[in-house]
């Protein structure tokens, strides 16, 4: 044992023979700083996701305009709508489950384990920070609309907000429990996989109708369409609106993605 | 009234086939330092992972200053501070907040957790890195920085039981030195401190008592001093052998072998003290007829002792025999995903 200055000793060496006790964390405290834990993990990448969502917006409203040679104003006007529910899945299918299967590689996901805080806080921070992510990609594809059709919009703001944050939970929510049920790199495969089944086997840049009625059935029961319904009946309200069935199959794969994200934070193999 | 801090008994823990953890039982008392050491894979971090409840034992108990950690993970957590084996979640983050926020989100208000990021700087001397942002893909920080970094947040917030998996991993010599320090002090100020760690002569300096892991079983325990009884008054003498050549210590060495133990090209023999001059007469005749590429002679240490206990040595071939345990730091990764 090397000797220490005396110096240092004086000012370290406390005497103190009983074990410390350790200091009680509350919750609100521990949601706060994992979030700010989280902000400062996703800040160097939130711009690279924000043009990302631009592109992907200017994609799917400039670029599926160009597939419709004389778009007529109700077309352009589901086209521009629905954009922002691609754009909110694939956040949370895509870039949640990349971002989590990147912090279980990198030990984030172990050190935010072995923290004394109650599992829950370490999901919502999750998720509240995902939310502030995703959150800009709605403005930049109603922009990018305006800009490109010219649309005035009759935004109902009640609907739209409740709209994206139980859109972008839900997202977010079943992203980070496939991320943390799958393996890695199986949880990247599927949400590549999904994005494409997102931007073209779903009937949200185009009417349910053109679908075959099997796939119209298996949608009534997947996430994509009653978000893609929901944002809808807040961006135009004047042209669409949403049922009580679409809310009620949000909110069950919701809760389910909750569930099983929280039941990965728990578990102990 | 028991001042035990980590209390393990009996914790068995299989992965399939493989027995990761084997019956393994110590204890960390308040106010000691324990080093649990073992070659990589030998258990050490499947055993800490049971201990911050990220693990479910098959079998065992588990209690952290007097909570049951197997039935309880919650409440035994906020017990236990860890610095785990990967590195930590830098990234975007200067030291002084990560520090901070561990501090807070391990309970201490927002003044003392900055002040005891202030005061972990000075004594592990990273000051000057303490508000340079740690950028993705190691920029920004150095291994060492983020490492002691990783230090800090531990044991930024007093708790009962501190587990260091592997702290000294890409640390250099100075503030491994002031790292050391810093371990001896927490159990001093009364933690129970728990040493994971396969850099046996570091930890000689600073450990109380010693758990020795060897594939999942523990094989010595007992004070540095213990462990390295009975070979107080022998010698080492270490072989060099050059490559592809076969061990000539079989048979026919001319002085009583306390303790042999092959180790790639190295055979450590331990030879009482009295017969120095026969060993160094006949390790020079090897040397003449080509048969070592050369040999010291020195005191006995406790990596003699380790190596013994392992046993592995020279009979495994999972590598991990065949490196240099003295005062070299190697990095293990591993995910516990």
């Amino acid at each position: 044992m090397p000797e220490q200055t005396s110096a240092e000793s004086s000012a370290l060496l406390t005497a103190n023979p009983s074990p410390p006790a350790p200091a009680e964390t509350g919750s609100w405290s521990a949601y706060r700083s994992l979030v700010r834990w989280n902000i400062a993990q996703v800040g160097s990448v939130l711009p690279l996701v924000v043009v990302v969502q631009a592109l992907l917006a200017a994609g799917i409203i400039i670029g599926f305009g160009f597939v419709i040679p004389d778009i007529d104003a109700a077309t352009a006007r589901y086209l521009a709508t629905g954009a922002p529910t691609v754009l909110l899945m694939t956040v949370g299918l895509v870039i949640v489950p990349q971002g989590v299967a990147r912090a279980r590689t990198d030990g984030t996901f172990v050190f935010l384990r072995s923290l004394p805080v109650p599992r829950l806080m370490i999901l919502l921070a999750d998720l509240t920070v995902w939310l502030l992510v995703a959150l800009p990609s709605v403005a930049v594809a109603v922009v990018v609309a305006e800009l490109r059709f010219d649309l005035a919009l009759v935004l109902d703001w009640p609907v739209l907000l409740a709209a994206v944050v139980l859109v972008t939970v839900t997202a977010t929510s079943v992203g980070y429990a496939l991320a943390v049920t799958l393996p890695p790199v199986l949880a990247q495969l599927v949400s590549q996989v999904l994005v494409f089944f997102v931007m073209l086997f779903s009937p949200l840049t185009f009417p349910a109708s053109q679908l075959p009625e099997w796939f119209q059935a298996v949608h009534d029961w997947l996430p994509v369409q009653a978000a893609g319904d929901l944002l809808r009946a807040g961006l135009a309200s004047e042209a669409y609106s949403a049922d009580a069935r679409d809310l009620v199959v949000l909110v069950a794969w919701c809760v389910l993605g909750v569930l099983l994200g929280l039941r990965a934070l728990t578990r102990r193999d | 009234m028991t001042d035990d801090v980590l209390v393990v008994d009996g914790v068995t823990k299989r992965f399939g086939e493989v027995t990761a953890n084997a019956a393994i039982g110590f204890r960390v008392r308040a106010g000691e330092v324990v080093g649990l050491l073992g070659h990589n894979g030998a258990g050490k971090t499947t055993l800490v992972s049971q201990i911050v409840g990220l693990l479910r034992p098959d079998a065992g108990e588990i209690r952290v200053a007097g909570v049951d950690a197997v039935a309880h993970p919650g409440a035994a957590r906020r017990l236990v501070a860890l610095q785990a084996q990967g590195q930590v979640p830098l990234d975007g983050l200067t030291p002084r907040t990560a520090v901070e926020l561990a501090a807070r989100l391990r309970g201490l208000p927002r003044r003392a957790a900055r002040q005891a990021a202030a005061r972990l700087a000075d004594e592990l001397d990273i000051a000057p890195w303490m508000d340079q942002r740690a950028l993705p893909e190691g920029r920004g920080l150095s291994g060492g920085v983020r490492r002691l970094a990783g230090f800090a947040m531990a044991v930024a917030s007093p708790a009962p039981l501190v587990v260091l998996d592997e702290p000294t991993n890409d640390v250099d010599a100075s503030r491994r030195r002031r790292l050391w320090d810093a371990v001896r002090r927490l159990g001093d100020r009364g933690a129970g401190v728990l040493l994971v760690t396969h850099n046996v002569l570091e930890a000689e300096k600073v450990v109380d008592e010693l758990v020795v892991l060897d594939r999942g079983e523990v094989v010595a325990s007992g004070s540095p001093a213990r462990l390295t009884a009975g070979m107080d008054d022998g010698l080492r003498l270490e072989l060099s052998l050059p490559p592809g050549s076969s061990d000539p210590t079989g048979d026919g060495v001319p002085v009583p072998v306390l303790q042999r133990v092959s180790a790639g090209r190295r055979v450590l023999l331990v030879v009482p003290a009295d017969q120095a001059a026969p060993a160094v007469a006949w390790a020079g005749s090897l040397r003449a007829a080509g048969l070592v590429d050369g040999y010291t002679l020195g005191p006995a240490t406790l990596e003699d002792a380790y190596l013994a206990r392992t046993g592995s040595a020279g009979t495994s071939g999972t590598g991990a025999s065949t490196r240099t345990l003295a005062g070299t730091a190697t990095t293990e990764t591993s995910n516990h995903a």
